[in-house]
């Protein structure tokens, strides 16, 4: 207990090192348990492959139709549905937590066993299980975008390729932001209406231009449930008519700042949090 | 012979109007434990409205592209409030039909409760279809009203065509219900062989809109999808409920889209009992 307790104290960069060392045996730990399980790893490449698959023929059906929606041609939709998939990816990897989040850990109490460890209790929580068909996402969702782009004859220098690594796990803090300011609430009262399914069935239409869209339906998903920055802001960097460069860039500090918020939103939580005493 | 027939007419010994009002008895059951969940339908309501708000706005940017390119105005045999109507009245339908079937009886076999349910005197399959039955009784009243009195002012639906094509909308919506409930339960029928079926019921849930027509209407489709499709239980389930809806089926094409519907009900069901006869056979609980 001592030397816990000394190792934890000697300055910020020790305790992050540290905090790193335990961090990484949580994901150590996560990693065997899954090796058990290596035929789901399987089964789920072929079920995200597959969910691909249809998503794409829903486009090419709809494509089929016309030769361009609103302006943008299928190869650009595409583009902006694989690029989604990016940020898509990395936020399930570590959401697994956040679905029930209220049921095992704030009814069934687990959480009491969480503030007992002198660690960050948010990234407890995200460590202590991963979703491994993120990275399916990841990969599949790069292949399209690749397509695509291979298709629309994009030039993809080594600034795109900087500008498409800060953007894509920027715009899964957006995500991860919208998801943990919800779970969060769960700490205020019991989430009994299940407010995540709405929100995340938003997901799935963030995902084509948002010029199809209505002013006031554009201006909700750009201020007030800013899923216009998950993907097809970010994407106008490497497709459409790219008027306003600058515009993609933003959604830096939009994940920054929605992501910010909702870790203020669990802290505040989490020191109300009440144990139920089992 | 008869002590065959006996068995088959009245099995665990009880009379056939017995054996009516004990599967009736789970229709109310499940009308009541979904009650106590009522709450939880309240997001539903918006999650619907999401969807079909969502498909408003491709199918509206679809259409005003199609009419810049061509001037056909129709696109896969319907016009855009067509289109609307159709997306809207699938998403109302799917509100009703819908059940997680499959998902409970994975659960049952996986932790072992199916033990439980073997011994009793009735047929699980029965039972869990009177219970999906019971599901979409509550549904229809707390789910399916709401979510008509939302969208359809929202999105000025189209009245059907003809005041009797509201019933024959509504026959065919419950044989799609038997339908898309003999379809789930046979694939949680897999539960007993692969344990673990998480990926099967995602891959499900990420196909069945696709494959019953909800997302996109068959019309839309190349000539040899629209074929195969044909041969397949999965239209009956919400292309051709709404197509009857928007009275493209009429006379002897309605009478023969019912009958088809109704003999893929009862064929499923028969099928089912099948499944269930030979998956039941190698059923391993472990503890409980």
């Amino acid at each position: 207990m001592e030397r816990l307790e000394k190792r934890g104290t000697e300055g910020f960069w020790q305790r992050t090192a540290w905090q790193g060392r335990i961090f990484s045996a949580y994901f150590g730990q996560f990693v065997k348990m899954r090796l058990a399980y290596r035929m789901d790893f399987l089964v789920d490449t072929l079920a995200v492959s597959f969910s691909m698959v249809i998503q794409m023929a829903v486009l090419s059906v709809l494509f089929s139709k016309i030769r361009a929606l609103d302006g943008w041609s299928f190869e650009q939709v595409l583009f902006i549905y694989g690029f989604s998939l990016l940020p898509l990816g990395m936020f399930n990897l570590i959401s697994v937590n956040f679905y029930g989040f209220s049921d095992k850990y704030i009814i069934g109490g687990k959480f009491d066993r969480v503030l007992l460890r002198p660690v960050n209790s948010l990234i407890q929580v995200i460590f202590e299980s991963f979703n491994v068909s993120g990275l399916n996402e990841i990969l599949l969702g790069s292949a399209v975008m690749f397509y695509a782009g291979t298709k629309l004859g994009l030039e993809f220098g080594v600034l795109d390729l900087a500008v498409l690594m800060a953007l894509a796990p920027a715009a899964a803090l957006v995500y991860t932001g919208v998801f943990l300011a919800i779970t969060s609430v769960s700490f205020w009262h019991e989430d009994k209406m299940g407010l995540a399914p709405p929100v995340y069935n938003i997901i799935r239409f963030s995902r084509y231009p948002m010029t199809i869209y209505s002013l006031p339906v554009r201006v909700f998903l750009t201020f007030v449930l800013p899923f216009a920055w998950v993907a097809y802001y970010p994407a106008t960097w490497f497709v459409g008519d790219q008027q306003l460069p600058w515009l993609a860039l933003l959604t830096l500090p939009v994940g920054l700042v929605v992501f910010s918020g909702a870790v203020f939103i669990w802290h505040r939580g989490a020191s109300r949090y009440a144990s139920t005493g089992s | 012979m008869s002590e065959l027939a006996a068995q088959l007419l009245t099995p665990w010994h009880r009379s056939a109007s017995a054996s009516v009002g004990l599967y009736f008895y789970f229709i109310r059951l499940a009308f009541l434990k979904f009650l106590a969940y009522r709450v939880r339908y309240y997001t539903g309501v918006v999650s619907y409205t999401i969807f079909v708000t969502g498909h408003y706005y491709v199918y509206s940017a679809l259409f005003a592209s199609a009419v810049a390119e061509s001037a056909t105005g129709q696109l896969g045999g319907l016009s855009l409030p067509e289109m609307i109507t159709y997306v809207a009245i699938s998403w109302i339908g799917r509100s009703f039909y819908f059940n997680a079937i499959a998902r409970d009886l994975a659960r049952m076999v996986q932790e072992g409760e199916i033990a439980v349910m073997l011994i009793k005197p009735f047929h699980v399959q029965t039972v869990m279809m009177f219970e999906a039955i019971g599901e979409s009784a509550f549904r229809l009243l707390m789910f399916t009203l709401p979510i008509m009195v939302v969208i359809v002012p929202l999105f000025h639906i189209q009245s059907a065509p003809d005041p009797m094509i509201y019933l024959w909308t509504f026959v065919s919506f419950c044989l799609a219900l038997v339908i898309y409930s003999q379809l789930n339960f046979m694939l949680g029928c897999l539960a007993f062989a692969m344990k673990n079926i998480q990926g099967v019921l995602r891959a499900k849930m990420v196909s069945m809109d696709f494959l019953t027509g909800v997302v996109v209407p068959f019309t839309f489709f190349p000539e040899w999808f629209q074929v195969v499709m044909s041969y397949l239980p999965f239209q009956y389930i919400s292309y051709v409920p709404v197509t009857i809806y928007l009275g493209k089926r009429q006379g002897a094409e309605l009478q023969e889209a019912l009958l088809v519907q109704l003999a893929w009900a009862v064929g499923l069901f028969l099928l089912g009992r099948l499944v269930w006869r030979v998956s039941v056979r190698n059923v391993i609980v472990q503890g409980g």
